[in-house]
């Protein structure tokens, strides 16, 4: 339910220019309610976080990087496909 | 001729020995040596000797009628009251120690392979009588004779993986978990289906010990990606709006990480062991961890009164799963070292090196809730983790309700956005 009172809180706070899709905000209200009661019944998005709750006894990470290229005007916010925190998707195998 | 026999012989005797220690070898002895079984590993021998199949007396005065009892998380005899236990399988068998030194896959004897045309069905031949006494090892470890009620143990190894190598007692009682099922559930009145709400009997909670492979492991995960680090950013207009725009150093990332794991723990029946939308095994997933380290050596006598689950999967069954995991591991212990990424990191391949692996395999207390929904087909589960009390379950909920809370917020916040608009125009 916060992340419904965050949407709400948004919609108000943006209303300076009062843009149209501001209309979307109860289609997208009425989908995020459904997904957070579903969600909070079900658990069906619940696993063990192994990642976190298991005894690990790591070296320090080595590693390297490498600059090979720049890029000077783009609108994206972020890399593409970030993955970086996302350790359950796999990715291929190099071996 | 020979010198033949002495190639084909070389792969099979020594598999681990380089090529290049004599001449090389055709193709067909690679292709032989590689499709070769395994060497089988180094074994932990977990049997309890010191009991023996059928009637287990109490030390004390004789007395079969032993069981666990949950706030001591002993054995007590229900004859004379005397309470005992099985020793930490952790110190026992030195489990805690040396993962940083395993080589190879390092198997316990009761995780050993399941033979699958093994029968559950084991017959005692009751030791205070002599009646034959059939038990059921697929659902439970003990069995009462009955002509003369002594209480009979499957305590020997069985070839069907139902005996594993040992066994977390139950702690929370019956009565403490219907309570957390209890509270569960009430938090979760308002949308759950009319029909479960009706249905609910808390009551119908059932202990069981559900199979687990418990692994320690050695191990290197190496991760290959691009990084992008924000070098400028700045707006511009494009009519009447602003339009931000971002400069970047795009780097080629690599990191590697050694590391060992302790007591990662697996499901041990394949039924449970798939998570899809189709089913709640997620959820008995989740109650996860428990604490393995106190584990005790296996006596049928802590599964008096509860059932069990036998195990069906073999550690080759698993180990891409362990793989899987360690790659996941590897990959949040690495995640500390690109924060100067701040566009975020890309990875694009990834591999890991298991040095070493031990496996044990262990029975594990859950209390149990489970639901069947007749109309979607699907059974519901709320587990109760019986070492640390952690509570999760599935609760069927009604559509209708659900849907109209949705509309409802929905409604209210396009009226919201509704006033805005005709405000500011």
């Amino acid at each position: 339910m916060s992340a419904l009172l965050d949407l709400q809180v948004t919609v108000l706070a943006s209303g300076d220019g009062a843009p149209l899709w501001i209309l979307a905000a109860g289609p997208a209200g009425a989908l995020g309610t459904y997904w957070a009661i579903y969600r909070y019944y079900r658990n069906n998005d619940k696993s063990h976080a192994y990642e976190r709750d298991t005894l690990i006894d790591a070296k320090p990470v080595q590693g390297h990087e490498e600059k090979v290229d720049h890029i000077s005007r783009t609108r994206d916010s972020d890399i593409d496909g970030d993955n970086s925190a996302k350790y359950r998707e796999r990715v291929r195998r190099l071996r | 001729m020979a010198q033949d026999d002495q190639h084909t012989d070389a792969p099979a005797a020594e598999p681990r020995k380089p090529v290049f220690d004599g001449p090389p070898l055709s193709l067909e002895e690679e292709l032989a040596a590689a499709r070769a079984e395994p060497e089988p590993g180094p074994t932990i021998e977990t049997v309890n000797e010191s009991l023996a199949d059928g009637v287990n007396r109490c030390p004390k005065c004789g007395s079969t009628d032993v069981q666990l009892r949950a706030s001591s998380g002993m054995l007590v005899c229900l004859f004379c009251r005397h309470q005992w236990q099985e020793e930490r399988v952790e110190e026992e068998l030195g489990l805690g120690v040396g993962i940083d030194e395993l080589e190879g896959t390092v198997v316990a004897s009761g995780a050993g392979e399941i033979d699958e045309g093994a029968d559950d069905i084991v017959t005692l031949t009751c030791g205070g009588c002599g009646a034959e006494v059939v038990v059921d090892t697929a659902h439970a470890m003990n069995a009462r004779c009955h002509w003369c009620r002594h209480t009979l143990n499957v305590n020997k190894r069985t070839p069907n993986g139902a005996v594993p190598d040992a066994v977390l007692p139950f702690k929370l009682t019956r009565d403490e978990a219907v309570e957390k099922i209890r509270e569960f559930a009430g938090k979760r009145r308002l949308f759950a289906h009319p029909r479960f709400r009706k249905e609910f009997v808390p009551e119908n909670v059932l202990g069981v010990y559900l199979p687990y492979l418990v692994v320690d492991a050695r191990a290197e995960a190496s991760y290959s990606g691009v990084g992008e680090v924000q070098t400028r950013r700045w707006t511009e207009k494009s009519g009447d709006n602003t339009v931000t725009y971002y400069a970047a150093d795009v780097y080629r990332v690599d990191r590697s990480v050694s590391f060992t794991v302790d007591d990662l723990t697996m499901e041990g029946a394949a039924d449970r062991a798939q998570f899809d939308s189709s089913t709640t095994n997620n959820i008995v997933n989740t109650i996860l961890p428990f604490d393995t380290k106190n584990a005790v050596r296996w006596n049928a006598s802590y599964l008096v009164g509860f059932t069990s689950e036998k195990r069906d999967l073999d550690v080759g069954d698993l180990s891409p799963k362990l793989e899987d995991q360690l790659l996941s591991i590897g990959r949040s212990q690495v995640h500390g070292s690109l924060d100067r990424f701040d566009r975020g990191v890309r990875w694009e391949g990834e591999q890991v090196d298991v040095g070493g692996s031990r496996w044990v395999s262990m029975y594990l207390p859950v209390w149990i809730y489970s639901y069947y929904q007749e109309n979607t087909k699907m059974l519901h589960y709320i587990a109760v983790n019986a070492r640390t009390g952690e509570t999760m379950g599935s609760v069927p909920v009604s559509q209708w309700r659900l849907i109209a809370a949705a509309l409802t917020v929905g409604t209210f916040l396009e009226g919201i956005a509704g006033a805005i608009l005709v405000g500011t125009a």
